[in-house]
């Protein structure tokens, strides 16, 4: 072989190789782009101005962070403040018990269908896995007809009422929460429990002692899961909050939105708070997550 | 040996009971809540759709009048509903286009970031986390940045970059424009949802056996064969499965349109006709109605598919 084929070879296996290189490198950038400037584009324009939001042309790069927006969210001495801090609030306090909640009880779900044997086991979990199918807006006409006779009854108020919607989002959550827990309780070896069972621990003690502490990744991924349906629902917060100072921020994004003047600025500063938290969430757990969300086929 | 045999059944008996009662005792309030609050209300639309209920008497349902198909009849008749012509293909129709070309989309960029991530490069775990976000993220922000995004305003990126390059001579309103607003909602489902495809095809990638491809180099079979003949008949199960249930939530998805369009300028969907009738005309029969025809749909084609397509896949 002479030094100019030899040249030729590697010349053609760069050239190849490149080419592929390239397609991947604008593909990879295509994609990026797509999903980065939209989240780019959020995040500055709520540091923007009202001059800079309505002008006849765009501004990419906001001159310096102008804190009006934010301002209007959280300064009770601006002009048109919004209060915005109880949404948040309420979003929390909505999103913490309802994944809590959510956690316990599929917890103990889970481990029965997966460990204990009990008739009619099988009927139970796949009605319950029946409800992927069900559409949102088919359930929320009669829960909401059913919710407005039972709490004339019983004596509580439906709308504006911050339980109810943590009772609902545990009802389309708990399905998920448990198919995906009993997935992994299953991929425990029971010789382990066996093992304590014989060791003298009782049903409880072991659940508590051996198969929790194993099943740790799977809690966090149904935590969140759980945390990220609650903090993000939209239609049923629409139907059942009317006052104000009850709206959780999807809501309250919605209002400030729809508002006669438009003030994208404040909007986007809203629509930051309330998504930095879950994407950080995601970020910094998205090793387990990434399992979690293909083990459950999570709903959205 | 008598005794063993004796106490064995009684003791084991017992146990089995005591296990039987603690799963209950575990499983009862998931069960309580999902059949109250899912299934129990599943059963109770029918019962509304055949009923006129409507704010008046909201408070007093199961007393509310049987009006039989009324509710049905009325929603077929609607101008909001049945198909027109070209023009105005009603919410059936819409519904039908929107959920298949956004769930194939969805499929098509799901397959693609997948194929793109299953080769190591560095930064490799950092991407698949930003490929994440828009699954992640909440609907509300990331509907509001694109519509932001989108302003028919000068002032809008899209008409700003799209003018300056000579594309358009004037600013469009791209979500009030009839035809191309619903293309930009299934391009919006797919934007959104192509990292759920993602993950389960590169879970599924990452499990075919590595000597098929190196069994088909032997024969020599170049790039485009090994991915028709291997990698994509290795998927074809994860795919078929995919669809269905991309297809399915789809199908029943709401604030996605409603916040995007406010189901305007043709995109006006069943489920956002099914909240119009109810929340807006306080109509809750009709809604029911409409919804019942959206899930009858919806169980229509899913047996169809797992009869036929899915059997087609498994041979």
């Amino acid at each position: 072989m002479t030094d100019g084929d030899k040249k030729n070879v590697i010349q053609h296996l760069t050239a190849a190789l490149s080419l592929q290189k390239i397609i991947f490198l604008l593909v990879l950038t295509f994609f990026l782009v797509s999903i980065l400037f939209p989240f780019y584009w959020m995040v500055s324009s709520s540091f923007k101005s009202k001059a800079e939001i309505g002008g006849r042309e765009p501004v990419y790069v906001p001159e310096r962070l102008r804190l009006d927006a934010y301002r209007e969210l959280f300064d009770p001495e601006f002009a048109d403040y919004q209060e915005f801090g109880t949404n948040i609030l309420n979003s929390i306090k909505i999103a913490v018990p309802t994944t809590l909640i959510a956690v316990i009880l599929s917890t103990l779900g889970a481990y029965a269908i997966a460990r204990l044997r009990f008739r009619a086991k099988d009927f139970l979990l796949n009605s319950i896995l029946m409800v992927y199918l069900l559409p949102g807006v088919l359930i929320i006409i009669p829960l909401f007809a059913m919710l407005a006779q039972v709490g004339t009854a019983v004596g509580f108020e439906v709308q504006d009422n911050l339980y109810v919607l943590v009772v609902t989002y545990l009802a389309q959550t708990l399905p998920v929460a448990l198919y995906m827990l009993t997935n992994y309780f299953r991929t425990i070896p029971d010789e382990i429990e066996q093992a304590g069972l014989i060791d003298g621990c009782n049903r409880v003690g072991v659940i508590w002692r051996i198969t929790l502490p194993l099943a740790i990744p799977a809690l966090v991924s149904v935590g969140i899961y759980t945390f990220m349906i609650a903090w993000n629902e939209f239609l049923y917060a629409l139907v059942f909050l009317n006052q104000h100072e009850l709206f959780t921020m999807p809501i309250k994004i919605n209002t400030i939105f729809n508002d006669p003047t438009p003030r994208p600025h404040v909007v986007m500063a809203a629509s930051t708070i309330m998504t930095l938290p879950i994407v950080f969430l995601f970020l910094l757990l998205e090793r387990y997550l990434a399992e979690g969300l293909t083990a459950g086929g999570v709903k959205g | 040996m008598t005794s063993a045999v004796n106490t064995k059944p009684s003791r084991w008996g017992s146990l089995e009971k005591r296990e039987a009662r603690l799963a209950w005792f575990f499983i009862l309030p998931t069960a309580l809540i999902v059949f109250g609050l899912i299934v129990f209300p599943a059963f109770f639309s029918i019962w509304v759709s055949f009923h006129d209920v409507g704010l008046k008497n909201l408070n007093d349902v199961f007393n509310a009048d049987f009006v039989g198909f009324a509710n049905y009849q009325k929603v077929f008749q609607d101008y909001a509903f049945k198909y027109q012509g070209l023009q105005s293909w009603g919410a059936a129709i819409t519904s039908i286009v929107f959920s298949f070309g956004a769930t194939v989309l969805t499929l098509l960029v799901g397959l693609a970031a997948a194929l793109l991530l299953n080769r190591p490069f560095r930064a490799r775990g950092l991407v698949r986390a930003i490929f994440l976000i828009p699954y992640v993220a909440p609907v509300i922000s990331m509907a509001f940045v694109w519509r932001w995004i989108l302003d028919p305003r000068p002032s809008g990126v899209v008409n700003d970059i799209l003018v300056n390059l000579g594309v358009i001579d004037l600013p469009i309103g791209y979500l009030s424009t009839r035809g191309l607003a619903l293309m930009l909602v299934i391009l919006f489902e797919a934007w959104r949802y192509f990292p759920f495809a993602m993950l389960m095809i590169l879970a599924r990638l990452q499990a075919v056996d590595v000597t098929l491809y190196e069994a088909a180099e032997v024969d020599g079979a170049n790039t485009w064969q090994k991915f028709w003949n291997i990698t994509l008949s290795e998927l074809r199960y994860i795919l078929g499965a995919i669809f269905l249930l991309r297809l399915m939530w789809t199908f029943n998805k709401f604030d996605d349109i409603f916040l995007l369009t406010g189901g305007g300028f043709g995109t006006k969907v069943l489920p956002v006709l099914t909240y119009e009738f109810s929340f807006k005309l306080f109509d809750f029969g009709r809604g029911a109605a409409t919804a019942m025809i959206l899930f009858i749909i919806l169980v229509i084609f899913m047996a169809f598919y797992v009869r036929i397509v899915m059997r087609n896949v498994e041979d």
